[in-house]
């Protein structure tokens, strides 16, 4: 098929992405040295960027996949992970962008080398720093943004007074980058970049309004001592402050929700304890999992008890942390991580913490570690191992365990982006429950039910992630999908209600109000509503997609191509915008164009049946019905629940005057889907054609019937035609339909059939 | 003398909407008047308002003139009109005429009304009793209640018949089990 290839408008010809553009090239000038510069190596940047290097490639690789050049992109990504394994962020673009990077390798500890740096020295600031943040867990435990900023202030300012190593200044500003990828126009990262840039990187002055906390980035991952920490010791382990909640700080309401959300999600898991290094806002790893007392509900979940902080809160709060079976459930604070980065607006203070999460558990983090230690020692409270020793090995242990985590749910991730779904869910339904049973893990798993086509079950899932985080606002678009795929509005009507209440500000919402009022045929009002999507965030992809499918359904075909190419735009392997425009192409008769399309759009995601199906159709309807037989073949293997392969293979054999295997598939499909009236017209004509008029005047009759708004012109014209030569009069038609039919009682076999019959009769 | 029938009120078109079997298409069409009064023009008869109105100003008959960009089929026409409301401003007899413009028109329908008082349905169906494709219509009014000379017209919808969005020409799925395999969205 020699179709031309689609025509993909150029990226670089709309006007409007020009502002982005403009800041990305500025983000990537700063960082690499800009696309005309001689450009730095990746070497040049890790020595530039020292510690931060990873985020800064995570950063680099992001405007290189937004710019086109995807193979420079995934080398950035890639680099970054090699240098730090533990971030998440460019693992998941390397799988949305259709790379496969491997889990197993990726997300290994021999990379780290600092592990056996951490000796220490210097202890003592920790200790003068307890009180000081030992207060930040409260605020941290908080949900309001308010309080977290305060929270990332007190962290920063603690750390400020004792900021040194290698901290760039470049590593804060490199964080905000990091974290505002896509929210915030990178104007406002690299806007301070350049600012950065004029003060040399490696100068311990943070410009962005806080103390210089490297530290987010390198996360150290001190354990808690096995004992539970004893209420009133002070000294002791300082305030574990779940680090993403200090990530998470960004005040904006929907971030924070987020943040709040997996904070939930981390619950009973691990807890990443601040510790009260100056340096760094460190989070410390509690790999410990006892479990010291009555939980509390309300706070969120995660944050680290502090040891200072009065008795009560103390217990709550570890008691929490050591719910969790192994010291991995940092996925949680992973998942934080993860997620949050791109969507945190730049606000400076948050900048250190995010990406410092779990980062390169490097030099710095034996401070902490170190730092603990001391206080411990000095506080006579561990046993006889040295307590370096001993901080260390958890470390090493904690560290692993979340390691074998990230491996898990990377595998889970990419088997979903490569559309492989019933493997996503198998993966990801080993997981243990408690990080099964969270927001982000259910997300995912709805997401592979709904590409399966298997829309039951994704619905399930999805009211489970309503319930469990009612506040979730990702993924929600998929879950208002389904539902108007289930054509269930009054559920559909109250997510998109509680979703726009929620957060305006969220494309999502938008999406699931668009997918309400689409179902409810006022397409209109859906066009605006996914116009708002599409204005609160022009680089979400499925919006136009929406948009496109109303355009379609208005009949108003060229906007609908403009939309699903705008969405091939921002996301190549969005392969709902090439179904579309394969739809376009078939419904103004351009086959091959069509094929080309869906064929795309299978290449993507390969084990679509409605997809196959449509490919199936298409062939058919280009002659190449061997061809088509044997997709739909493959479309009812790779998914026996879709009636509509089996309803278009009948089709086909029935085109193909192949009657009588026509006439088994669609018996087949009668018992599967008894109360569909297209089923009986497909009957009624193959009976026509075999000339057997009643039987076909039978099924015509049920068809009508079944199909409750009035008679579709079709199978009246199919009854006309059959009894109208040319000028009969309707109504002496209908009334020999009714006659024939009520001398069919003796055809009834199953109890269907008995139904209808007896239904007419009724009528009669 | 008897008195004739009132025409009886027709059904809410929100409803016939919903059955998803037709689409109102007046959006897509200019509509033109042949006189209106300020104030009382196009807008006020396509803002889905039944109390403003377009009130012509001129002799008759008044015209409503529908184009369409591309040759459309039309099912169904909705005119809703009031004669409690309007008095001798409600028409009584309403030529419809379609073609593809100004000097091709032929009428297909004339109707009479006589006090109505809600939505009146004209079906616009050609010989074969399928469906009109048009590029234009007009509605011209003929006549009004007690021999007035202005007309006042409240609302007036269009509507198309929904095309098979499913692949094949098939009629549309009943069952929500084929629906949900029908696209992917």
């Amino acid at each position: 098929m020699a179709s031309t290839k689609p025509l993909c408008l150029p990226r670089r010809s709309f006007p409007r992405r020009a502002t982005v553009r403009r800041r990305l090239a500025e983000g990537e000038q700063i960082l690499s040295g800009g696309v005309f510069n001689k450009q730095k190596s990746h070497e040049d940047i890790v020595n530039e960027f020292g510690d931060s290097a990873c985020f800064t490639l995570s950063l680099l690789g992001h405007v290189y996949c937004k710019t086109d050049r995807l193979a420079k992109g995934s080398e950035c990504y890639q680099k970054s992970l090699s240098l730090n394994p533990f971030l998440w962020s460019p693992f998941e673009s390397l799988c949305e962008i259709g790379e496969k990077p491997d889990p197993d390798q990726t997300f290994k500890l021999t990379s780290i080398q600092n592990f056996s740096s951490c000796l220490p020295n210097t202890c003592t600031t920790l200790v003068s720093n307890h009180s000081l943040s030992h207060r930040q867990p409260e605020t941290v435990l908080t949900e309001t943004p308010q309080d977290t900023i305060e929270l990332n202030r007190l962290n920063l300012e603690s750390s400020n007074s004792k900021y040194s190593l290698n901290t760039d200044s470049s590593v804060s500003y490199i964080d905000s980058a990091v974290i505002s990828p896509d929210n915030v126009p990178l104007g406002t990262g690299t806007s301070i970049l350049s600012k950065q840039v004029q003060n040399k990187p490696k100068t311990g002055r943070s410009l962005l309004g806080g103390p210089t906390a490297l530290s987010p980035l390198t996360p150290s991952f001190g354990i808690l001592p096995l004992e539970t920490p004893s209420p009133g010791d002070g000294s002791y382990l300082q305030n574990y402050t779940n680090t993403p909640s200090v990530i998470d700080v960004p005040s904006t309401g929907a971030p924070t929700k987020k943040s709040v959300a997996r904070m939930g999600q981390t619950g009973t898991k691990s807890v990443f304890s601040q510790s009260g290094n100056s340096r760094e806002v460190t989070p410390i790893l509690v790999a410990q999992t006892q479990s010291s007392g009555p939980q509390t509900s309300t706070t969120p979940q995660v944050l680290s008890p502090t040891i200072t902080s009065p008795p009560n809160a103390l217990p709550r709060r570890s008691s929490r942390l050591f719910t969790s079976d192994s010291s991995t459930t940092k996925e949680n604070s992973k998942k934080l991580k993860m997620k949050f980065p791109p969507k945190i607006p730049n606000r400076k203070t948050k900048s250190k913490t995010n990406k410092g999460g779990i980062t390169q558990p490097s030099i710095n983090d034996s401070l902490e570690i170190t730092k603990l230690d001391s206080s411990i020692i000095s506080e006579g409270k561990i046993s006889t191992i040295t307590p370096q020793i001993q901080a260390f090995n958890l470390q090493k242990a904690a560290a692993e365990g979340l390691m074998s985590l990230l491996r898990e749910m990377g595998k889970g991730y990419l088997a979903l982006c490569s559309y492989n779904c019933k493997e996503a869910i198998n993966i990801l339904s080993h997981l243990p429950s408690h990080h099964y049973s969270t927001g982000w893990v259910l997300c995912q798993v709805g997401r592979a039910y709904f590409e399966l086509s298997e829309y039951m079950q994704a619905e399930r899932i999805f009211s489970e992630v309503r319930r469990i985080e009612n506040y979730r606002v990702e993924g929600m678009e998929i879950y208002s999908t389904t539902l108007w795929h289930l054509q269930k509005d009054v559920a559909l009507s109250v997510l998109s209600k509680d979703l726009t209440d929620m957060d305006k500000n969220s494309p999502e919402a938008w999406c699931a109000a668009g997918n309400c009022f689409s179902l409810q045929r006022e397409h209109d009002i859906a066009i605006k509503f996914f116009q708002r999507a599409i204005q609160v965030d022009p680089n979400y992809a499925y919006a136009y997609t929406l948009l496109g499918h109303e355009f379609v359904l208005t009949e108003e075909l060229d906007k609908a191509l403009a939309c699903f190419r705008n969405a091939i735009r921002v996301n190549p392997r969005h392969y709902n915008a090439w179904y579309g425009l394969g739809m376009i192409y078939y419904k103004q008769e351009k086959f091959s164009l069509a094929e080309m399309h869906f064929q795309k759009a299978l290449d993507i995601n390969p084990q679509s049946s409605v997809l196959l199906c449509h490919i199936g159709v298409v062939q058919h309807a280009l002659k190449k019905s061997e061809k088509a037989l044997d997709t739909l073949n493959k479309a009812i293997v790779i998914d026996p629940k879709n009636p509509l392969c089996k309803f278009h293979r009948a089709s086909v054999l029935f085109a193909n005057e192949k009657y009588k295997s026509a006439l088994q598939e669609l018996e087949e499909l009668k018992q599967i889907v008894p109360k569909e009236s297209l089923v009986y017209f497909l009957i009624g004509k193959v009976y026509k054609k075999l000339g057997q008029t009643h039987l076909a005047l039978m099924n015509f009759s049920w068809a009508m019937d079944l199909d409750p708004k009035g008679a579709n012109n079709q199978i009246k014209e199919a009854i006309d035609k059959r009894y109208l030569p040319d000028d009969e009069e309707p109504i002496t038609q209908e009334e020999q339909i009714m006659g024939t039919d009520e001398s069919q009682e003796s055809s009834m076999t199953d109890a269907d059939d008995t139904q209808l019959h007896a239904a007419e009769s009724d009528e009669f | 003398m008897t008195t004739p029938n009132k025409t009886p009120p027709g059904a809410d078109p929100k409803q016939l909407e919903r059955t998803a079997t037709v689409r109102e298409i007046g959006s897509q069409a200019v509509w033109s008047l042949s006189s209106c009064k300020p104030g009382f023009g196009v807008d006020q008869l396509r803002d889905d308002n039944l109390e403003t109105y377009w009130q012509s100003d001129g002799s008759q008959p008044h015209l409503v003139n529908i184009q369409f960009r591309r040759k459309t089929t039309v099912k169904t026409l909705c005119i809703y009109a009031d004669y409690k409301s309007d008095e001798s401003y409600t028409p009584s007899k309403i030529s419809v005429r379609v073609g593809n413009h100004f000097h091709n028109l032929q009428e297909i329908r004339q109707l009479e009304l006589v006090e109505p008082s809600g939505w009146i349905h004209v079906p616009l169906t050609d010989n074969h009793k399928k469906p009109t494709r048009t590029f234009m219509i007009q509605i011209a009014v003929l006549a009004n209640h007690q021999n007035g000379r202005d007309t006042h017209m409240r609302q007036i919808k269009i509507y198309t018949p929904v095309e098979e969005s499913s692949i094949g020409k098939f009629p549309r799925c009943t069952t929500i089990d084929f629906m949900m395999y029908r696209s992917i969205r």
